[in-house]
């Protein structure tokens, strides 16, 4: 299975919306006014989903139909058949496809293991709408079928594990650390990055002196202090 | 939508393939997940975070209760989602031109995929089988993928050299620490919002100072 690249893993989940309507409003249409008008950066509840490098929302409404000229690899005797027959050209066409349902689509990308970080997502996913009501991760998955049968950490693990797919291939180009550990990273890389412009022409004794200053303000081997929150987006 | 989370790009594709031929393609990732060296272009184009590649089979999409409708597809379905640096046209162009018979190899057996070259089919079928992310999280918007590894390089080295040179005399010790910079040059670099290039990332900026007003 290649849903874990070392530490990294990617979850990848569709839970199928209700084909509903609510009032004039498909639950589609909800879902998706709901993942559009979440905060983002520092403001998102994924920020304080522990270990979340990166993750979406989005819904899948259906399929594409391949409308567009191509050569298919390796099905093309049609472009013989079809100087003769206009049935043959006909059948070379692409078949049409739909989706009966629409498709809440999560994907993450998050450091360890799926229980644990699904205990997180339950737990962790939290904040204000533009109303100013407190929500949580069930005002996302509301209208998804069979999630009114979620009620504790045990059954969201269950339905998310209903609704998820294994990635055939998950490349990892970045790293697979601890997201404290990346976010301690980047933190120390910015403040080294500084001492070292303002350091640059400044006598051993007095360099020496302030570095032992600046370790000793920035930790580096504390991880959780100080540091980069997550989702920060301005220095 | 929000496709664009700081430095990050969000990219869905949803591409047909033939279930008959889908054993092909899993072929194909099984290779390049046991040859790592395989996917050494894309480590050397080094502008991924994260990206992905799962096929559902035509039975394969999750059906919850017998209330849902039962899915009666033609095809198998491709996903391949990514997180990368730079915009869309860099992205997909880097493609073309670093690694277009990887990138062949990986889709060839998707209905009317017209091969990354030439580069206008390709970014057709691109825009054509791409579905818009409504919201996009990034742990780290100002930083890229480069800036993270670099990171990792800085603090180990950062810990090492505290460990062996900080108590030397004043001149050994600016010895060491000039090789520590002479070693860590390519790392180095200030961390900032990214530069607004883009119509979307000017409207993710708005909704986001808008949010932070409606908050405060």
């Amino acid at each position: 299975m290649a849903t874990k690249n070392g530490n990294a893993t990617a979850l990848t989940v569709l839970s199928p919306i209700k084909n509903a309507v609510m009032g004039e409003t498909s639950c589609a249409d909800i879902t998706r006014e709901r993942c559009l008008s979440l905060p983002i950066h520092e403001k998102s509840p994924l920020a304080r989903v522990p270990n979340t490098y990166l993750a979406r929302l989005f819904v899948l409404d259906d399929v594409y139909y391949e409308s567009l000229p191509a050569s298919d690899c390796v099905f093309n005797f049609s472009d013989i058949t079809s100087f003769f027959s206009d049935s043959a050209r006909k059948k070379a066409l692409p078949r049409k496809d739909h989706l009966k349902s629409k498709y809440l689509v999560f994907s993450s990308n998050f450091y360890g293991d799926l229980d644990a970080y699904l205990a997180g997502l339950w737990k962790n996913w939290s904040y204000i709408d533009l109303s100013g009501n407190q929500r949580d991760v069930r005002h996302i998955w509301e209208y998804c079928v069979a999630f009114d049968r979620v009620t504790d950490i045990s059954s969201f693990i269950d339905y998310i594990k209903r609704c998820q797919l294994d990635a055939s291939l998950f490349f990892n180009g970045s790293t697979d650390d601890s997201l404290q550990e990346q976010l301690k990273s980047l933190y120390l890389k910015q403040e080294f990055t500084r001492f070292a412009i303002e350091h640059q022409g400044k006598n051993a004794a007095e360099i020496q002196q302030d570095f032992k200053t600046f370790i000793q303000r920035v930790q580096p081997e504390n991880l959780s202090s100080p540091t980069w929150p997550p989702g920060k987006s301005a220095p | 939508m929000s496709n664009i989370a700081g430095k990050a790009y969000a990219m869905n594709v949803i591409t047909p393939i033939r279930w008959y031929m889908t054993w092909i393609n899993r072929l194909i990732f099984k290779i390049a997940l046991k040859n790592p060296e395989t996917l050494k272009g894309l480590i050397t184009l080094s502008l991924i975070h994260y990206a992905r590649w799962v096929i559902v089979p035509r039975s394969g999409f999750p059906r919850l209760d017998p209330s849902q409708p039962k899915e009666d597809l033609q095809y198998s379905y491709m996903l391949f989602f990514s997180n990368f640096n730079g915009s869309w046209d860099q992205y997909v162009d880097s493609f073309t031109f670093a690694i277009p018979a990887g990138l062949d190899l990986f889709w060839k057996w998707n209905i009317r995929y017209p091969k990354s070259v030439p580069l206008t089919p390709f970014h057709k079928y691109i825009r054509h089988n791409q579905i818009d992310t409504l919201h996009y999280y990034n742990a780290y918007p100002m930083a890229s993928s480069n800036d993270i590894k670099s990171a990792q390089k800085i603090k180990k080295a950062l810990i090492d050299f505290n460990t062996t040179s900080v108590n030397k005399t004043p001149d050994d010790f600016l010895k060491d620490y000039n090789k520590l910079l002479i070693d860590l040059q390519h790392h180095f670099g200030d961390m900032k919002p990214t530069p607004i290039v883009s119509l979307s990332a000017d409207a993710v900026k708005k909704r986001y100072l808008q949010s932070h007003l409606n908050s405060n």
